[in-house]
């Protein structure tokens, strides 16, 4: 679906580029999560993908089309749902979606329809006559993404979409989007909560600095660079004479209430377990396996997601 | 439906139900014009220091009639602007690039005292207040008079020596002459003889051309908003063209600057009356005043999205906007006449696109100016919005919408 080959871009007067030879590929009908912290590319990447900016070097191919080529046809099959309530507060929601029906140019026949078929997939039938202004949050993002629906997008771009929104409101819109997925929708998605992209995207890409860093299933990137861990929080400190039997266990660092091994296979793994039953250590949780996405993350962008 | 047509129908929808726009855009002005216009029914006194200027041009060249130039030359309220061709004069001072022209005609001072005596001519510019003119006439007929009651006086002294038998001829010497020797009228053209300009006629094409440049605060503060709330890089991502989102701002907001100008003219025309000014009148031409409202709203609107292109902030955009109408304005004649600017100033606001509307304007509420007069003005006009939309298209392009 999208093919994105040695893509940079660099804005004027920036020092450095927001992309350096990007090389990506999304499968036709993926969910794909792209993760960044702050600066790392990803809008500049959405925009690109949008239209909004243009390739100067490298190619992107959205479909059997080149981006910089076939412009107008792309972005008649593409939506963009940015980050921003981009609607008119003061329009209601029946108008904002007339008027973004109108404005893409749907055959005036149609429009009637798909604009109750965004209402309908945002949950939005009973607030047609509603101000955009007197919406919730959460309604107000279903309305933002209510109004990418109109053109039935072959690709979605959906830049934190769930942005500062109730528990609620934010499962209705994953629910939303894995059902718009279902059907046939490429989306990529981009967010900084991690266990939303663990819950519903088959494919991600994490990048940092202009560059993708990994890419692949959640199973792959978890797999990716990192063996398994085994971690154990103590019930009671360690005494000295646990701390100087467990000094020989390689790779083992011990703090005051907790155990950590990186990178230990299972046959470590059990004779650990076994030399903390024979020392008597009173451990009240161990964990083993692999890490989540954000430790992931965190290993390869050295920088915590919402801290950056 | 065209996607203009959608954002043009959107833009008027949203403007409706901004009531702070509409408070700015319509309230404002009209208050503006009815303040102004009943507080400077009578601005004389506004001049202040500032001089009345004049050009006189002397055909005679009679011992007195010297006497009477230098008397009047001598006045401290009054500037000459020295003398040349009476035809490019007069053209000068109808359009108000001095308040009077005074012709001298030849063999004044000879026929001054005698039955048939000819008159000083007083022209005054159509923007020249009345009561500034009135002013200016009793200068001149008081130094006419001085030297007119001097000669009586030695023509009656020749008359009651001849009557008395120590004179040997009798002078010709009528009294009433005196009444005859200065007469003035008003360049003020509305279709009507010998008619003085009302303030109201005076002030309103400068509030109007302000009040349509203000347009801009809006403008350019909602597209901001726009722009950082994401909508236009959504159109944009649509497939909407710099072009198209200029136009559909353009468009509706032309037709708001219109309505301005409607409504301003009728508060004039109507209002205005009420509350004890004169009623505005509309001159030769409606031809002319639709051109120059089409002209200065097209530049008052493009300025304004130039404006709103070039800001990243709101606070950005309201600062820009009022201070640059601010300076437009002062430059253009419409805070300060600019009949009362240094020469140097003058030429200066020649460059200013306010100063082009109201020029236009007074040419067709004062001058009795038709579409053919307006045609520079309306053209430079025209000129300056398309070079401002050129540029706003220019970098919105750039922006692709962020």
């Amino acid at each position: 679906m999208i093919d994105i080959r040695d893509v940079t871009y660099r804005y004027a007067r920036a020092e450095t580029p927001a992309l350096r030879g990007l090389s990506l590929h999304v499968r036709d009908g993926s969910l794909f999560g792209l993760l960044g912290p702050n600066g790392s590319g990803k809008t500049t990447l959405i925009s690109i993908l949008a239209g909004l900016l243009p390739v100067p070097r490298g190619t992107v191919r959205i479909g059997a089309h080149e981006l910089n080529d076939h412009l107008a046809e792309i972005q008649a099959t593409t939506a963009l749902v940015p980050q921003e309530y981009a609607f008119y507060p003061s329009l209601t929601v029946a108008e904002n979606l007339a008027f973004f029906a109108g404005v893409q140019r749907l055959p005036a026949g149609a429009r009637g329809d798909r604009v109750g078929e965004a209402l309908e997939v945002a949950g939005l039938e009973r607030t047609g006559a509603k101000r955009a202004a007197a919406l919730s949050g959460g309604m107000k993002r279903r309305l933002n993404l209510a109004i990418g629906l109109l053109n039935r997008p072959r690709l979605l771009l959906l830049d934190e979409p769930t942005v500062g929104i109730d528990p609620q409101s934010r499962a209705f819109i994953l629910e939303a989007i894995t059902r718009i997925n279902r059907q046939g929708t490429t989306v990529v998605y981009t967010t900084h909560y991690m266990e939303e992209v663990e819950a519903i995207c088959d494919e991600i890409g994490v990048l940092d600095n202009g560059t993708l860093l990994v890419h692949g299933s959640l199973t792959e990137l978890l797999a990716h660079g990192q063996g398994r861990r085994l971690r154990a929080d103590l019930a009671v400190p360690l005494s000295s004479a646990q701390q100087r039997a467990l000094a020989n266990v390689p790779g083992l660092t011990a703090g005051p209430m907790s155990l950590a091994i990186d990178d230990c296979d299972a046959a470590e793994c059990y004779r650990v377990i076994a030399l903390l039953r024979t020392e008597g250590v009173v451990v009240a949780r161990m964990q083993y396996g692999h890490g989540n996405l954000e430790e992931l993350f965190l290993t390869l962008t050295k920088r915590h997601l919402r801290d950056s | 439906m065209h996607a203009l047509a959608h954002l043009v129908k959107k833009e008027l929808l949203v403007l409706l139900r901004d009531w702070h726009a509409l408070l700015l855009l319509f309230v404002m002005p009209t208050f503006f014009i009815l303040v102004m216009s009943v507080a400077l029914r009578d601005r004389f006194a506004a001049h202040g220091g500032a001089p009345l200027t004049y050009h006189l041009v002397n055909h005679d060249r009679h011992a007195q009639t010297d006497t009477i130039v230098a008397a009047f030359r001598a006045n401290p309220g009054f500037r000459d602007l020295g003398s040349g061709d009476d035809g490019q004069l007069l053209d000068a001072v109808r359009r108000d690039r001095a308040h009077f022209l005074v012709v001298i005609p030849a063999g004044f001072g000879a026929a001054m005292t005698g039955l048939q005596p000819l008159t000083v001519r007083i022209s005054a510019g159509p923007g020249t207040e009345p009561a500034a003119a009135k002013l200016f006439e009793v200068a001149m007929r008081e130094a006419v008079s001085r030297v007119y009651v001097e000669r009586a006086v030695a023509d009656l002294k020749l008359q009651l020596e001849f009557f008395a038998g120590r004179a040997r001829t009798d002078s010709a010497f009528a009294m009433h002459a005196v009444d005859k020797l200065v007469a003035q009228r008003s360049l003020y053209d509305a279709g009507q003889q010998q008619v003085q300009p009302s303030s109201v006629q005076q002030n309103v094409p400068a509030w109007l051309v302000f009040a349509m440049f203000f347009v801009a605060l809006p403008l350019s503060t909602t597209w901001v908003q726009e722009r950082g709330q994401g909508t236009f890089a959504r159109l944009r991502s649509i497939g909407l063209s710099p072009a198209t989102l200029l136009a559909g701002k353009l468009l509706p907001y032309s037709v708001i600057n219109l309505m301005q100008v409607v409504l301003m003219l009728a508060v004039g025309i109507y209002v205005v009356p009420l509350f004890g000014g004169d009623a505005l009148a509309l001159g030769h031409s409606v031809a002319g005043l639709v051109v120059m409202a089409l002209a200065v709203s097209f530049a008052a609107v493009s300025y304004a999205l130039l404006v709103a292109n070039i800001v990243r902030t709101s606070e950005q955009a309201t600062i820009l906007t009022g201070v640059s109408n601010l300076l437009l304005a002062a430059l253009g004649g419409v805070l300060v006449p600019r009949f009362v600017m240094p020469a140097a100033m003058q030429q200066v606001s020649d460059y200013s696109p306010m100063a082009w509307g109201l020029e236009g304007f007074l040419d067709c509420l004062l001058r009795g100016g038709t579409v053919a007069t307006v045609a520079p003005h309306a053209l430079l006009l025209f000129g300056f919005g398309v070079a401002s939309l050129l540029i706003a298209g220019v970098v919105l392009g750039r922006s692709r919408g962020r």
